[in-house]
């Protein structure tokens, strides 16, 4: 009841004309820039974090609920007609979502992907609302020792789950991880690392970071492959309507893709990559015609998108009630909460109640609005496809130096977004995931901070790690996640070395 | 055309750096002097990321030379059109503050626009310079930011502000 009290009081706050009017703008330009190749979730709401730095607080994550579900929606157009996911939990739903296109079924595949997201993102949302305030009383019984176990199994899922290789998942990972040190030690005012130079006193900016390697770094690399590369867009024709069979293939999939997401989305589970994947699964086992799949089966697209747009509302739980990003996008909007000097957790929920619950809020009209927007209005999204390539990426890092540029007004952000864009290219030639870094960085100042708190309270014994159960359970999670893999690694290399390549220009750049 | 071999170097040049960057967190964290007297001081974690990033160095390196990597049947890649974007990134930055937001980011795009094969120059350099006086009068005059007008047109437009 009590909850129901607080969301009612957040439509209140969202349903003002000047927060809706934002909500509106925030889902429109997040499907615009979503829709973009090249450009996934994470990148939208990093690019977009300067629009909103002219409002209040409440406006701006009001807006930025919208931009985050918006570049959901529109990321999966993109994946289904130009096969270009923009991150990883697309990847799933291009496969299939692509044959169809390729078959002139293309309006029925973003119908079903735009339908099944209304309906995993409405029902998520309202699990949301639920269970979020449940974490919160989690969170309180969590001690600095505890919150620094969960922040390691969060810091080893991101990168044990993504990325073909350990190795490599760890090397962005702790990449991360050292940009992390740079800056004011918070606890002592000790500078670290920043060799001298002023401007890295403050550290470097995690929305700096993921901009070089979410959009820097891709667009080098898409530069040096556009030649060799060729892309297939397939225009929109035929009957833009679902058919009778295609609900009836539908909506056990779209409900099924929802209980696989949003349970999935609130662990530190690396958000959509998995739940989107069992889905496909899933919907494979239980097809009629399980050999359409791969070919344009219906069912490829309506589990994985909504299990996609669940987990997107499931990986909101941690964020708001412990503080825990759990994907790219979630670290960027924890680093625009802190730009904005808000730290989730419990305490935003008793301090800032009309934000958190007006962001919830917010994400219910959102959905409504993003069915509006995205059913009749997709033959104009689909236009933003046909931009030409050299002014789209052009554009791209216009903006993204735009953004970069803004957070502080200093060139040296410039720099940095420069070395980094250059590194992210690295990366991405060598199939290093960027995800664990930008999740690195953000994570790992606040998993130093709560190590010391911890150790400052047990006065030095470095056991309360282990004696406390919730945290050595979730350590020894961790532990398993890292080890399990290598063990099982070594006891099948006597069956000669697994190749590790896979196609290239598929994978996006989580 | 960048061949399986070089695939490898690559991936021994990133695990090169990265215990490199080790090092020098480790060299940088001893010649700091510390203060405070806190249990846990503020040397600790950079003492363990070095001696993490090292380790992954060192995993990277043995894989580069016997294990699996990406793309080890090499992977064709355009280097210079690499190159002329980095190369129009860093001119924005280098001119950003003389110049100001809209010929340096006029430049950018023009820069980036040719190495993803636009040959019209005249035509991308429209087009830049419409985005970049676009933005610059929407996010400096509608949304209260700070893009820099140059130091040049400010000393232009008001001659005796010295």
């Amino acid at each position: 009841m009590e909850t129901l009290a607080a969301l009612g009081h957040g439509f209140l706050v969202a349903l003002t004309p000047y927060n809706l009017l934002w909500s509106a703008i925030g889902v429109t330009v997040g499907t615009a820039v979503g829709v973009l190749p090249g450009i996934g979730p994470a990148l939208t709401v990093a690019l977009l974090l300067p629009v909103t730095y002219g409002l209040e607080p409440t406006s701006a994550f009001i807006m930025f609920a919208g931009i985050y579900y918006g570049a959901m929606y529109g990321g999966s157009t993109t994946s289904i007609l130009l096969n270009a996911p923009g991150e990883s939990g697309s990847i799933v739903t291009a496969i299939d979502g692509h044959a169809m296109a390729r078959q002139g079924r293309g309006a029925q595949a973003l119908a079903t992907a735009a339908i099944g997201s209304f309906i995993a993102g409405t029902i998520a949302t309202a699990a949301l609302t639920f269970v979020a305030p449940l974490m919160v009383k989690l969170a309180l019984l969590f001690g600095p020792a505890e919150y620094f176990a969960l922040m390691v199994l969060a810091l080893t899922t991101v990168t044990a789950v993504l990325g073909s290789s350990l190795a490599r998942g760890l090397a962005s990972l702790f990449l991360g991880l050292a940009l992390g040190l740079v800056g004011i030690d918070m606890q002592t005012g000790q500078a670290r690392l920043a060799f001298g130079v002023p401007e890295l006193l403050d550290g470097i900016d995690t929305v700096v970071v993921a901009v070089g390697l979410f959009a820097v770094g891709e667009t080098l690399y898409v530069a040096s492959r556009h030649r060799f590369e060729t892309e297939e867009i397939y225009a929109l024709k035929g009957s833009k309507w679902m058919s009778r069979e295609d609900w009836s293939r539908s909506w056990k999939p779209w409900l099924r893709g929802t209980l696989l997401g949003f349970p999935i989305g609130t662990l530190p589970a690396g958000g959509s990559e998995i739940p989107t994947f069992l889905s496909y699964l899933v919907e494979k086992r239980l097809a009629k015609k399980p050999e359409e799949f791969g070919k344009g089966a219906i069912e490829a697209v309506a589990g994985p998108e909504a299990a996609n747009n669940a987990s997107a509302a499931g990986v909101l739980a941690p964020l708001l009630s412990l503080g825990l990003p759990t994907s790219a996008t979630a670290a960027i909007m924890l680093a625009a909460f802190q730009q904005y000097g808000l730290q989730p957790g419990p305490t935003l929920f008793d301090n800032n109640p009309e934000l958190v619950w007006g962001m919830i809020a917010s994400l219910y009209i959102g959905n409504v609005l993003l069915l509006v927007l995205n059913l009749p209005l997709v033959g104009f999204w689909v236009k933003l496809l046909l931009i030409p390539r050299p002014w789209l990426y052009a554009g791209i890092l216009v903006f993204s130096s735009l953004g970069a540029y803004t957070l502080n007004n200093n060139v040296v952000d410039l720099v940095i977004l420069w070395v980094i864009g250059l590194v992210g290219f690295g990366m991405r030639v060598l199939n290093v995931p960027v995800a664990p870094c930008v999740v690195g960085l953000i994570l790992g100042p606040l998993a130093e901070q709560q190590f010391r708190r911890a150790l400052a309270i047990s006065q030095g014994d470095p056991s309360v790690f282990l004696t406390h159960p919730i945290s050595a359970a979730l350590l020894i999670i961790a532990a398993l996640l890292v080890i399990g893999p290598m063990v099982l690694r070594y006891r099948n290399n006597g069956a000669g070395n697994g190749s590790s390549s896979s196609p290239s220009g598929t994978h996006p750049a989580t | 055309m960048t061949t399986g071999r070089s695939m490898r170097a690559g991936e021994a040049v990133l695990g090169g750096g990265l215990i490199a960057l080790g090092g020098l967190i480790a060299v940088e964290t001893m010649l700091t002097p510390s203060v405070g007297r806190a249990v846990v001081g503020p040397a600790l974690f950079p003492y363990l990321i070095s001696g993490g990033l090292v380790l992954v160095g060192l995993s990277l390196l043995r894989e580069a030379f016997a294990g699996a990597i990406a793309h080890a049947e090499g992977l064709e890649l355009d280097l210079w059109a690499v190159a002329l974007v980095a190369a129009g990134l860093a001119v924005q930055f280098l001119l950003l503050e003389t110049l100001g937001w809209i010929p340096s980011t006029t430049i950018l795009f023009a820069a980036v626009a040719r190495a993803f094969g636009g040959r019209r120059l005249a035509v991308n350099l429209a087009i830049g310079l419409a985005l970049a006086a676009f933005t610059f009068v929407t996010f400096n005059y509608g949304l209260g930011l700070n893009l820099p007008e140059g130091s040049i047109v400010e000393r232009l437009t008001s001659p005796d502000a010295e």
